[in-house]
């Protein structure tokens, strides 16, 4: 489904070369769940950019679904991000002055446009259970709430791929294990590939393998 | 609920700093009524330059020295007046040196209750036997010979060949209407012969409920037409050499008075309105150059869940032009009501005739200072529209803050 191939990315700072992705090379199978682990600066966030086409590699190749992503054009690969891709920010990620509705919709106006559009969106809300927060703005939401509208919005186009940066970072117990019931039960029902960075070893262990990430390099956890 | 839209998605963005978004639309509304009012006003005043090249088909125009302002304004600006001197000047005008023809006329300035028409109606008598200035503008369908109670209808008059039109008391019938001539002057009078206007001022007594008096010796100006020898500068010295109390206009003085005032005032107002444009351009353009700074992330993520680059151009090229456009509306607004309400103020200051555009013309400005208005937006966003669309969307996203 997406497979890494000898992907490198280094960023030079402080006059030093720091390889945040250094010669990766992974093949995450349709309908399957993986978990990222790793030390902060470890180069998490980096490989989800470089697996959703966020960033440009220096080396190595990206393919989703057999394409080398970075030979289509700009507009086929915003395309393909549009149709295939769902990201999860570590950070808060909605638009201000947007309802949660609209916030939840915003992908769909680059794309095609779906059908159903706003009952999809209902339902995804309410499946992270902020059915009735529709019309809330994301200011009136508490951290939590607004991770959790972020989440709603990666699945609005039903994507192949879901790349969550911590997803449940500042969730409390409960509701972390209600968005990973969530993941789990999209995963089974419709075979969506997940790569999930996390910090935390519970739901690592949920998933279907854990990768480990340090200093760049990808390696299978032991 | 409206569906999300890249529309509705630059309004969301344009309230969310509502003070910057005013502000911004308040230097694209003055610019944009600065513009327009420059505009409105060039092209009034170079309807004035037009009409100040107004020879009447005369090198020299010959009016009572008092009146000489008055003359100026109803030839400049076609504004009704009426003033007298002795016909005797006529007889007088033809004997000095460089005069050819001599032709007198006289203006009368109808009194609101002789004409049924909301335009300003200048009456003009003229002498047919020595007149070569408005017989050559007549339409060549009507006819080529006036005489009793009949006139010639300047372009702008509503009236059509057949037409019967009173007067002081007296009916006229229109036999014939004149070419347009782009001279307020010409164009919103009513000509008659000199012995009908004199015959019309004497029925006024019993047939007017306001009578005219006007002596059978007295004209209001003298059209001269110089032999060639020598220029109608000259000629216009030599009649005021020999004449006294008339003061004689040669017509390249007239057009020299009129672009000496004006292209002074022309070059100041086009430069300062260039000015002005190029800093609203920079303004507006840096104001983005920080948008599309102070909302790096969000973009990224646009671009992360699919945006093309061309869309995030549009975004940001939308915005700006929401605001340049309701800028341009309100401008617009501030453009004509500034003219309308100085129109006269500017009139009397500058001593000049200024003339408000047509309905037509008025439109086509409206169209196009929107237009223009569009175009501001899209210059000034320009670069900073580039920069975002062209933002990598990792990058974006994290350093964005
Ligand atoms: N644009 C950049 N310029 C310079 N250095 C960068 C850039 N992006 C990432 N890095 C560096 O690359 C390394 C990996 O960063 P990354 O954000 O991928 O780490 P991470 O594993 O996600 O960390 P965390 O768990 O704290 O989120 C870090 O040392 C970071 O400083
Ligand atoms: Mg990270």
């Amino acid at each position: 489904m997406i497979e890494a191939i000898n992907l490198s990315k280094t960023y030079q700072a402080g006059g030093q070369i720091l390889a945040a992705a250094d010669r990766v090379n992974v093949n995450v199978a349709r309908g399957e769940m993986v978990a990222v682990v790793g030390h902060s600066g470890s180069g998490k966030t980096t490989l989800l950019s470089l697996l959703g086409g966020l960033t440009r590699p220096d080396s190595g190749q990206v393919l989703i679904d057999g394409v080398d992503i970075w030979s289509l054009a700009d507009s086929a690969l915003s395309e393909l991000r549009n149709r295939k891709l769902g990201f999860i920010y570590q950070f808060a990620s909605l638009i201000p002055t947007l309802s949660v509705l609209d916030n939840v919709c915003l992908p769909s106006t680059f794309g095609p446009g779906l059908d159903n559009l706003i009952g999809t969106a209902k339902e995804l809300l309410a499946q992270v259970g902020l059915a009735d927060k529709a019309n809330f703005y994301p200011a009136q939401l508490s951290g939590g709430q607004q991770r959790r509208v972020a989440i709603a919005r990666a699945f609005i186009s039903a994507p192949a791929v879901i790349l969550a940066d911590e997803p449940t970072g500042d969730l409390d117990e409960e509701t972390e294990r209600e968005i990973i019931n969530l993941f789990r039960r999209v995963n089974e029902e419709q075979a969506t590939t997940f790569v999930i960075v996390t910090h935390n070893r519970e739901i690592a262990a949920q998933t279907h393998r854990q990768l480990v990430m340090k200093d760049g390099v990808l390696d299978a956890a032991i | 609920m409206k569906k999300l839209n890249l529309f509705k998605l630059a309004v969301c963005n344009l309230q969310r700093k509502v003070i910057r978004t005013i502000l911004l639309l308040l230097v694209a509304a003055l610019v944009s009524g600065t513009l327009l009012s420059a505009t409105v006003f060039i092209f009034g005043m170079q309807n004035a330059l037009k009409i100040g090249t107004y020879r009447l088909g005369a090198d020299v125009l010959v009016v009572p020295a008092k009146n000489e302002e008055q003359a100026r304004t109803a030839l400049l600006a076609g504004k009704p007046t009426s003033f007298y001197m002795e016909r005797a000047v006529l007889e007088r005008i033809r004997k000095v040196e460089g005069v050819r023809v001599a032709s007198p006329q006289i203006f009368i300035e109808p009194s609101s209750f002789t004409c049924c028409y909301n335009v300003d109606v200048f009456l003009v008598a003229f002498d047919p036997a020595s007149d070569f200035t408005v017989m050559p503008w007549l339409e060549k369908s009507s006819r080529v010979t006036i005489s009793g109670d009949e006139v010639i209808a300047g372009r702008a008059m509503p009236l059509m060949t057949g037409a019967t039109i009173p007067f002081f008391g007296t009916p006229f019938k229109v036999v014939g209407t004149m070419e347009p001539t782009g001279m307020k002057f010409f164009d919103q009078s009513i000509f008659m012969t000199t012995d009908a206007a004199y015959r019309m001022a004497e029925n006024s007594a019993s047939r007017s409920m306001q009578p005219i008096k006007l002596d059978k010796d007295k004209i209001s100006a003298v059209l001269v037409k110089t032999d060639g020898t020598i220029s109608p500068e000259r000629v216009a010295l030599r009649i005021m050499h020999d004449l006294d109390d008339v003061k004689a206009i040669a017509s390249d003085e007239v057009v020299n008075t009129v672009r000496k005032q004006l292209s002074g005032l022309l070059t100041g107002i086009v430069a300062v309105s260039g000015v002005l444009w190029t800093m609203c351009l920079f303004m507006i353009g840096f104001a983005f150059y920080m948008i599309v700074n102070e909302r790096q992330r969000e973009l990224g993520m646009l671009r992360a869940m699919g945006a093309k680059r061309g869309q995030v151009f549009s975004l940001i090229i939308l915005e700006a032009v929401l605001i340049t456009l309701a800028g341009g509306l309100l401008g617009l607004g501030l453009g004509f009501g500034l003219l309308f309400a100085l129109e006269d103020v500017i009139r009397t200051g500058l001593q000049l005739p200024y003339l408000l555009p047509s309905p037509m013309v008025v439109q086509e400005l409206v169209v196009g200072s929107l237009l223009f208005s569009v175009l501001t937006g899209l210059v000034s966003a320009l670069l900073p529209a580039l920069l975002a669309s062209r933002l990598e969307p990792y990058e974006a996203i994290r350093t964005g803050e």
